[in-house]
């Protein structure tokens, strides 16, 4: 059986991304600080591939001021939750399809 | 992309999911304050009771204690949240749960001793039934088997209460807030701080 490589969805499909995207799913909203130290990464490439996410709909951001100090809260939007779910069928699939 | 490929970003995700679902862990901060506070409440009430000091007043000594604890743990609550770098859904459940069954003891124990629906000596077993069922469903959300066993000994006290009230109730529900609130928070602290630093690595 042959699988449509073109399912993957371009903007999950990237190491941080997919991290990223793993660690909002289980949470209410995570504060950049916390996605860096979870998915290991530098501020400028955590912030290029939240707005890569951020741009797809994926993510919501709210930005606030907590003791005069600037926070960035992310969220997982519906359009994510779904983008993820198929995502995980399509890796799913892929292995599937492989052992078949 | 491959098979082995597609594995290996599947186990990525999964890692990342358990480790954020270790978050959900209460880190029993309010089971302790509580705790505390009650066990300091009953004390006071069960000293009153003895040397019959101002017994008229237990009431509104339970009532300064209750609303003073209250307005502590909303705030310390608000400090927590607003600092907190993630929050979970599973949290907030929590604290819907805690708060909706801390709304529900403060009727029973002021609107239902005051209206004279009942006897105030029975406040101890009503709560520590409501007690119980905080417990399992907080267990149940944490997935902590201990924890959802913990209300078996909450519902076993409420019936010895009820069965055999009197003075000495107020002494065993003070054993029953050591063993079965302080004594998990502490737990469950300890759970939490161990759980955060094995996440962190």
């Amino acid at each position: 059986m042959n699988y449509d490589y073109q399912q993957i969805d371009d903007v999950i499909h990237s190491r941080i991304r997919t991290a990223i995207m793993a660690v909002l799913v289980g949470t209410e909203e995570a504060e950049f600080n916390f996605l860096k130290e979870k998915v290991n990464a530098t501020d400028g490439n955590l912030s290029v591939h939240l707005k890569k996410l951020e741009h797809a709909g994926y993510v919501s951001v709210k930005k606030l001021f907590i003791d005069r100090k600037p926070v960035s809260k992310y969220k997982i939007t519906a359009k994510g939750y779904k983008a993820f779910e198929n995502y995980i069928n399509n890796l799913e699939n892929i292995i599937r399809s492989n052992k078949k | 992309m491959e098979s082995k490929q597609a594995e290996l970003e599947l186990s990525l995700i999964k890692k990342m999911m358990e480790d954020t679902r270790k978050l959900n862990i209460d880190n029993g901060i309010h089971y302790i304050f509580w705790g505390i506070l009650v066990a300091l409440g009953l004390l006071i009430n069960y000293l009153m009771l003895v040397f019959k000091f101002y017994t008229k007043y237990i009431g509104f000594v339970w009532l300064v204690m209750m609303v003073s604890g209250a307005v502590a743990d909303i705030l310390i609550g608000k400090y927590q949240s607003k600092r907190s770098k993630v929050s979970t859904y599973a949290g907030r459940i929590l604290a819907s749960l805690w708060l909706s069954s801390g709304v529900a003891m403060f009727i029973y124990g002021f609107v239902g001793s005051f209206s004279g629906a009942y006897n105030s000596i029975f406040i101890c077993p009503v709560i520590a039934t409501s007690l119980g069922i905080s417990y399992f469903t907080s267990g149940s959300i944490q997935q902590l088997g201990w924890l959802r066993s913990v209300s078996f000994g909450w519902w076993a006290g409420a019936i010895i209460m009820f069965v055999f009230p009197g003075i000495h109730t107020l002494l065993i529900f003070a054993i029953m807030i050591i063993m079965l609130q302080i004594v998990p928070g502490i737990i469950l602290n300890k759970k939490s701080k161990e759980l955060l630093t094995e996440i962190a690595k």
